[in-house]
């Protein structure tokens, strides 16, 4: 037995279980997407395409994902960055707090946001006291929320991300930017922002693909009448039940995340290729 | 020898004996599970156990997926009786997978409301409760009790309104009340979507499940929802201050049907298994557990429990049943008019 074979085989369950549970239920709702009464049609995809509805949700699930991994990165690369400078001990602990609420299920932080965010909530209690807000402020369905409860839920793989590529830059770089004249920002700015580049396109990935696709939080936080891609699906499914739509909005998410990620990605490769 | 052969025959025919005594003692029904199974047993299958000695086979199946076995099982059926609330019986008994009933065989026939036993002759087994879409309310925010659906539309409770979903059973029918209060029909729901497009502007919240009602309750200071009367019971059970009222321009309701299935060797025990679902007792049991409104005229309520449901010849003369068959054909169409109407 050849290393070739002997690799394949070792490799095989991997392929197996990749084939079985994604390839086959991902060609099986290709299929489902462009299925009609009559053989194969279209009309699924012309349906979504021409009716302002669905692509205001479209653009809402785009919007609002964008949005979210910009305010992750504003807030994890300086967290990052606090986490490379400190002593060994601290960072220990910092790096436990990123990691600590990825130990609690989403719904339950999810939940926790609806307690704090509701109309006779924590936030919104305190805001009406101060006499900031009116009597019936309440910041539960709305866009905002969905974007407070998405950052704290991806803001540690953003976070985590970053980290891993600032603990890999010499630190004498950034000595050497300063003797030669930078001040503080200007080093972080033109040595450690390029450097963690990378760092911040992989979490930025995750982020984004995360919370285009993301269902239990903007439901929960948004309610039904704010809808993202992945809360319409879910209604296609079970409420009306039109599977074939289903699957048509399914592809265009996947296809939009596709066509987000693809200059993100050559952008890596040609600062790092 | 002879008398292990003995034996042996005797032994068989007891043994052929019990099955054939089983056969016709036994019925097999469907229930809805949860809550509404364990009333079920308290109110109506324990007694009729008690009082017949039969066993009955309980298979927990909501309406769809009952209906869905029933139609596969159409050479072989295996429940007895069926029980239905989604108005799957005008389909079935449409299909003839439903027996007619002679309402003479039933005792409790003759005290029924009208609209309970309409159908009997086409196959559509009687409704032995109902669930009465009405307003739910915050006893202590709302000091005048709501009378009328049009008062959903008063601004005093706008910011307090609380919608539900129509991909929910409850949600369609309180809906499709408010529309035909606004002067729409089954063949035209825009009144009731622009009516919920005004509610939303002027700050009512759409939910999606019942425990979500709950939750505006408890701590989101909700006031009033359109809604079925078992679910004010359900508030007031926990802890929240909640009545519940029939609007003036009718109460739109959901059918809890038990219906004879066709070619089924026991319909004699199965008719006295639906007698006792009519009955006054079984039906107090079930007002008095879960707050179904009952069908038969001679159930006596309490005033409490009597003030959670349609009570009486005035409770039910206003109740009203939207198409099912409608409801079904349109509900794709309808749901997505839905979304676009309440999306932001």
């Amino acid at each position: 037995m050849n290393d070739r074979t002997e690799n394949l085989l070792l490799a095989l369950p991997g392929l197996l279980l990749l084939g079985l549970a994604f390839f086959l239920p991902i060609a099986q709702m290709l299929l489902l997407s462009i299925s009609g009464e009559n053989g194969p049609t279209l009309d699924h995809f012309v349906r979504f395409l021409t009716d302002p509805f669905y692509l205001g949700i479209l653009w809402r699930t785009v919007r609002l994902s964008l949005l979210i991994t910009a305010i992750c990165a504003a807030i994890g690369f300086p967290l990052a960055y606090i986490m490379t400078k400190v002593g060994p001990k601290a960072r220990l602990w910092l790096v436990v707090m990123v990691i600590l609420p990825l130990m609690t299920s989403v719904v339950v932080r999810t939940f926790g946001w609806m307690v704090l965010l509701s109309r006779s909530g924590l936030i919104p209690e305190i805001l009406r006291d101060m006499g900031l807000v009116g009597r019936t402020f309440a910041l539960m369905q709305t866009e905002a929320a969905i974007v407070i409860g998405m950052v704290q839920v991806l803001l540690p793989f953003m976070t985590l991300s970053i980290l891993g590529v600032l603990t890999r830059i010499d630190g004498r770089l950034e000595e050497a930017a300063r003797t030669m004249g930078c001040s503080f920002l200007q080093t972080i700015r033109t040595v450690v922002l390029p450097l963690a580049l990378p760092g911040i396109v992989a979490g930025s990935l995750l982020c984004f693909t995360l919370s285009a696709s993301s269902f239990v939080t903007p439901n929960l936080l948004g309610g039904t009448r704010i809808q993202v891609l992945a809360a319409s699906i879910y209604k296609s499914v079970t409420a009306t039940p039109d599977w074939p739509f289903a699957a048509a909005q399914a592809v265009i998410l996947f296809v939009g995340i596709l066509l987000v990620l693809a200059p993100y990605i050559k952008l890596t490769g040609t600062k790092n290729g | 020898m002879k008398l292990t052969f003995g034996t042996a025959v005797l032994g068989i025919s007891a043994l052929l004996g019990s099955t054939a005594f089983a056969q016709d003692n036994a019925l097999t029904i469907n229930s809805f599970g949860g809550a509404y199974e364990a009333a079920h047993r308290t109110c109506v299958i324990g007694p009729f156990e008690a009082a017949t000695g039969a066993k009955v086979n309980v298979v927990t199946a909501y309406s769809a997926d009952a209906f869905a076995q029933l139609r596969a099982q159409k050479d072989a059926p295996q429940f007895d009786v069926i029980h239905f609330s989604g108005g799957q019986e005008i389909v079935g008994a449409a299909e003839g997978l439903l027996a007619p009933i002679d309402p003479a065989s039933l005792t409790n026939a003759a005290d029924l409301y009208d609209f309970a036993k309409a159908n009997l002759a086409k196959g559509q087994g009687p409704a032995y409760s109902i669930a009465a879409i009405g307003l739910v309310y915050n006893t202590e925010a709302v000091t005048t009790p709501p009378s009328k659906w049009t008062d959903l539309l008063n601004p005093e409770y706008s910011e307090h309104l609380v919608l539900t979903d129509i991909s929910n059973g409850y949600g369609m029918l309180s809906f499709l009340m408010l529309n035909q209060v606004e002067g729409g029909d089954l063949t035209n729901i825009q009144p009731g979507l622009d009516a919920v497009g005004k509610l939303l502007d002027a700050g009512a919240i759409v939910v999606s499940t019942s425990p979500e009602i709950q939750q505006e309750f408890a701590q989101n200071d909700a006031w009033i929802a359109p809604y079925a009367s078992d679910y004010a019971f359900t508030l007031r059970n926990a802890g929240l201050p909640s009545g519940f009222a029939q609007g003036s321009e009718g109460t739109p309701a959901s059918f809890i049907t038990a219906n004879l299935v066709a070619g089924r060797p026991n319909t004699d025990l199965a008719l006295k298994f639906i007698d006792m679902s009519i009955s006054p007792e079984a039906q107090k049991c079930f007002a008095e557990a879960l707050r179904y409104s009952p069908t038969n005229a001679k159930t006596e309520l309490s005033p409490e429990v009597a003030a959670d449901v349609a009570y009486g010849e005035a409770g039910v003369a206003g109740l009203i049943r939207f198409d099912p068959a409608a409801i079904e054909a349109n509900r794709t169409a309808w749901v997505e008019a839905w979304n676009k109407a309440i999306a932001r």
